[in-house]
C-alpha cells in the first residue's frame, strides 16, 4: 500500500479536495459547490474522491482549511487544521518556489500574501466589505443574465470598459444599472465590472503593499480571464494563473497534513457516521453567547462560541 | 448618615483612574459601586443610547452608565482636555461629561483636567471632594495615599511587562488604548486567543511614559495626542525584542485611524491592524491572528 494525503479546503462558495502522493503530486482532485451546507458538501466530496481512488493507496493524513475548517476538521478527524493564508502560501510555493506576491480572490474573502525567500512576510485580508469578491461578481452576473463561466471571455471582447465605482458593492451596483439603462453594451459593462474588481482589490486589500513579480493569482475569480487581463494592465506585470489555481489551498493543506502525519490510517466512510450541529443561545449569564454544539454519532464532541470558555 | 454611593463605570476612564478613584473614595469612607465587566447586554444598551458617529468604546461607556443609573448617588465622569500643551486627548474625553449629562437624569460627579491652563488632577480632586462636603485636609490625605498606591502598582505592572521581553515565546507588542485592550468584551478575547496560541503579549500602555512620550518623535514629530504618542513610543523601545506588532482599535477611532496608519508605513516588523466593530463574529480575527502567528514563527525559524 502506498501512502497518500488528503487536503480539504471548504470555502463559502466551493469545496475543494485533493489527494497527493508521497511526492506531493496530485492523484485525484475534486471541486464542488458548498451550497451553504459544508457538512453535506464534504460528504459528497469524499464520496467522489473515494470512488476513483486506486486501491493501492491508503490515506495517512488529512488536513482542513477554509472558513469551515474547524467544523470539518472535527468531522473527518483531521491531523491538521490550518488557516487559509498559510495553506495557500504553502500550496503555491510547491509549484512556484520563487513567488513574491499571491493575489487571492475567493467567494467572500479576498487576500494578498507577500513572500520573501519562500516565507510569508506580510498579508492582508478584506475587512467587512464584500466589494471585490467572487460573490459580488456572481450576483452581478445573475443580474445581467450571463452565466458566470462566460463572464471573463465576454469582458475580453470589450474595447471600452465602462467606469464603475470601485468603492462599494452597493454603489457599484447602482452605477451598473445606470450604465445599462443609458444603453451601454453588455460586454462593456461586464468588462467595467471586471476592472472595478481589480481596482477595488488594489485599493482595499492591496493598499500600501509592494506588489512585486512573480505574481500568482488564485481563488475562484482567477478563472475569470477578464479580471486577469485587468490585473496585468493595472499592475504592468505578468500575472500567473496556474491550471490548479482553484486548488492551491487544498494542495497546501494536504502538504501540511503530509508533513504532520501521525502514522494513523484514515477511512473515508463518513457517510455511515451521523454528524449534527445544534445552535442555541446560552442563558447562563448576560452575554447570551450563541453556542454551537457538535454531535458525532449522537455524542457531544465539541461546542463553540462561548466567551467564558465553560463549554 | 448613609454613606455616599459613587458609581464608577468600568469603561474608558476606569482603565486610567479606576484604582485611584476606588482608593480615594474608600479613604473618604464612601461606598464605591463599579459596573460589571462588559457583557453583551451592556454593549447593546450602549449601542441604543449612542449616536451613529460614536466609537465602539464610547458606546461601551454609555452602556456602563445606563447600568449604574439609579444604583448610586453620583456617577463619576471627568472632563479631560489636555495634559499640557502638545499633550491633548481625543475630543470625546472632553465631551463625555456633557454628553452624559444631557442623556441621563443622574447626578454626575466631575472634575476638569486642563493642565495647559493650570487645572491639574490634584485641583480637580479637591473640587470634587469639596462638592461631597469633605475638608481640604481630608481630601489631600486621601488623594496622596491613593496616588502613592496607584503609582506603586503601576511600577510593578510596568516591570512585569518589561520582563516579558526576555521570554522565549513569540512576543507581540499590542498597541491599543487600555480601555480597549483590557475590556472583557473588546480586547480580552483577543488577548486570550493569543495566549492560547502561546504568544507573549506585551502591552503598549505599560511602559515608562517619560521614555515612550519623547521617543515617539522618531516615528512622528507632529503628534499631539498624549495616549497615542505614548503607545507608539513603545515601538522604538522594543523594536529588536519583539516578533510582531498588533494594532488594536475600535471603529471609528479618529486618532488611531491617523496615527496607526502613519506608523505602519515606518516599521520593519510583521504587523496587523485589527479594527473592532460591534459585529459579534470571532472567525474573522481568529483567522487573522492564526496566520499572523504562523508568519512570526516561520520568520524566526528561518532567521530573516
Amino acid at each position: 500500500m502506498k501512502p497518500c494525503y488528503l487536503g480539504i479546503d471548504i470555502g463559502s462558495i466551493s469545496t475543494k479536495g485533493v489527494i497527493l502522493d508521497e511526492n506531493n503530486e496530485i492523484i485525484r482532485s475534486l471541486y464542488i459547490w458548498t451550497e451553504g451546507n459544508p457538512i453535506e458538501a464534504v460528504r459528497n466530496l469524499l464520496d467522489g474522491l473515494k470512488n476513483d481512488l486506486p486501491d493501492c493507496y491508503e490515506i495517512k493524513g488529512i488536513g482542513t482549511t477554509g472558513s469551515a475548517r474547524k467544523l470539518i476538521g472535527l468531522m473527518v478527524d483531521a491531523n491538521i487544521v490550518k488557516n487559509e493564508i498559510t495553506a495557500h502560501a504553502i500550496g503555491t510555493l510547491s509549484t512556484y518556489p520563487d513567488v513574491h506576491t499571491i493575489l487571492e480572490i475567493g467567494g467572500q474573502d479576498s487576500k494578498i500574501i507577500l513572500l520573501e525567500n519562500g516565507i510569508i512576510t506580510d498579508y492582508s485580508m478584506n475587512t467587512l466589505c464584500a466589494a471585490g469578491t467572487g460573490s459580488f461578481l456572481s450576483s452581478q452576473a445573475k443580474r445581467l443574465g450571463i452565466p458566470i463561466e462566460e463572464f471573463g471571455s465576454m469582458a475580453l471582447e470589450s474595447q471600452n470598459p465602462v467606469k464603475i465605482a470601485a468603492r462599494c458593492t452597493v454603489f457599484a451596483e447602482s452605477d451598473l444599472i445606470h450604465k445599462a439603462q443609458l444603453g451601454y453594451e453588455k460586454k462593456d459593462i461586464v468588462a467595467g465590472l471586471c476592472k472595478s474588481i481589480v481596482l477595488n482589490y488594489l485599493n482595499n486589500v492591496g493598499k500600501g503593499k509592494k506588489i512585486k513579480g512573480p505574481i500568482v493569482f488564485q481563488g475562484g475569480v482567477s478563472k475569470n480571464k477578464g479580471v486577469v487581463k485587468y490585473f496585468e494592465e493595472v499592475l504592468g506585470e505578468k500575472v500567473i494563473v496556474d491550471a490548479n489555481s482553484h486548488l492551491m489551498g487544498a494542495i497546501g493543506i494536504a502538504i501540511l497534513a503530509h508533513n504532520n502525519a501521525v502514522g494513523k490510517t484514515y477511512q473515508l466512510n463518513i457517510r455511515d457516521i451521523s454528524f449534527e450541529t445544534k445552535g442555541m443561545e446560552c442563558n447562563r449569564c448576560s452575554n447570551h453567547c450563541e453556542l454551537l454544539k457538535i454531535y458525532k454519532d449522537q455524542k457531544l464532541i465539541d461546542s463553540w462560541g462561548s466567551k467564558c470558555g465553560k463549554f | 448618615m448613609d454613606k455616599i454611593r459613587i458609581g464608577i463605570p468600568r469603561s474608558i476612564h476606569y482603565y486610567y483612574y479606576g484604582d485611584l478613584w476606588i482608593k480615594f473614595f474608600k479613604k473618604l469612607d464612601c461606598d464605591v459601586i463599579i459596573s460589571p465587566k462588559t457583557n453583551r447586554e451592556i454593549m447593546e444598551k450602549g449601542i441604543q443610547y449612542a449616536n451613529d458617529e460614536m466609537c465602539l468604546s464610547m458606546k461601551n461607556l454609555l452602556g456602563h452608565i445606563s447600568y449604574l443609573q439609579g444604583k448610586c448617588d453620583y456617577i463619576i465622569i471627568p472632563r479631560i482636555d489636555n495634559y499640557g500643551v502638545e499633550n491633548q486627548t481625543c475630543t470625546n474625553f472632553l465631551a463625555i461629561y456633557d454628553i452624559v449629562n444631557n442623556m441621563f437624569s443622574q447626578d454626575i460627579l466631575s472634575y476638569n483636567i486642563d493642565v495647559a491652563h493650570h487645572q491639574t488632577e490634584e485641583k480637580g480632586f479637591l473640587e470634587m471632594g469639596r462638592k461631597l462636603g469633605f475638608t481640604k485636609k481630608e481630601i489631600q490625605r486621601a488623594y496622596r495615599d491613593a496616588k502613592t498606591f496607584v503609582q506603586n502598582k503601576k511600577q510593578a505592572l510596568i516591570r512585569k511587562n518589561l520582563e516579558k521581553l526576555n521570554s522565549e515565546k513569540e512576543k507581540v507588542l499590542l498597541i491599543g488604548h487600555p480601555y480597549n485592550m483590557y475590556d472583557d468584551y473588546i480586547g480580552r478575547p483577543i488577548i486570550s486567543f493569543l495566549e492560547k496560541l502561546n504568544v507573549e503579549v506585551i502591552y503598549s500602555d505599560l511602559f515608562y511614559s517619560s521614555i515612550t512620550g519623547p521617543i515617539s518623535k522618531q516615528l512622528s514629530k507632529e503628534l499631539y495626542w498624549k495616549f497615542n504618542k505614548e503607545s507608539i513610543g513603545a515601538i522604538p523601545v522594543v523594536q529588536n525584542k519583539v516578533d510582531g506588532i498588533i494594532f488594536l482599535s475600535t471603529f471609528p477611532c479618529g486618532p488611531d485611524s491617523l496615527v496607526n496608519e502613519l506608523v505602519m508605513r515606518k516599521i520593519h516588523l510583521p504587523y496587523i491592524n485589527l479594527i473592532l466593530d460591534d459585529v459579534d463574529g470571532r472567525a474573522g480575527f481568529e483567522t487573522r491572528l492564526e496566520s499572523f502567528v504562523d508568519i512570526m514563527q516561520e520568520r524566526k525559524r528561518k532567521h530573516v
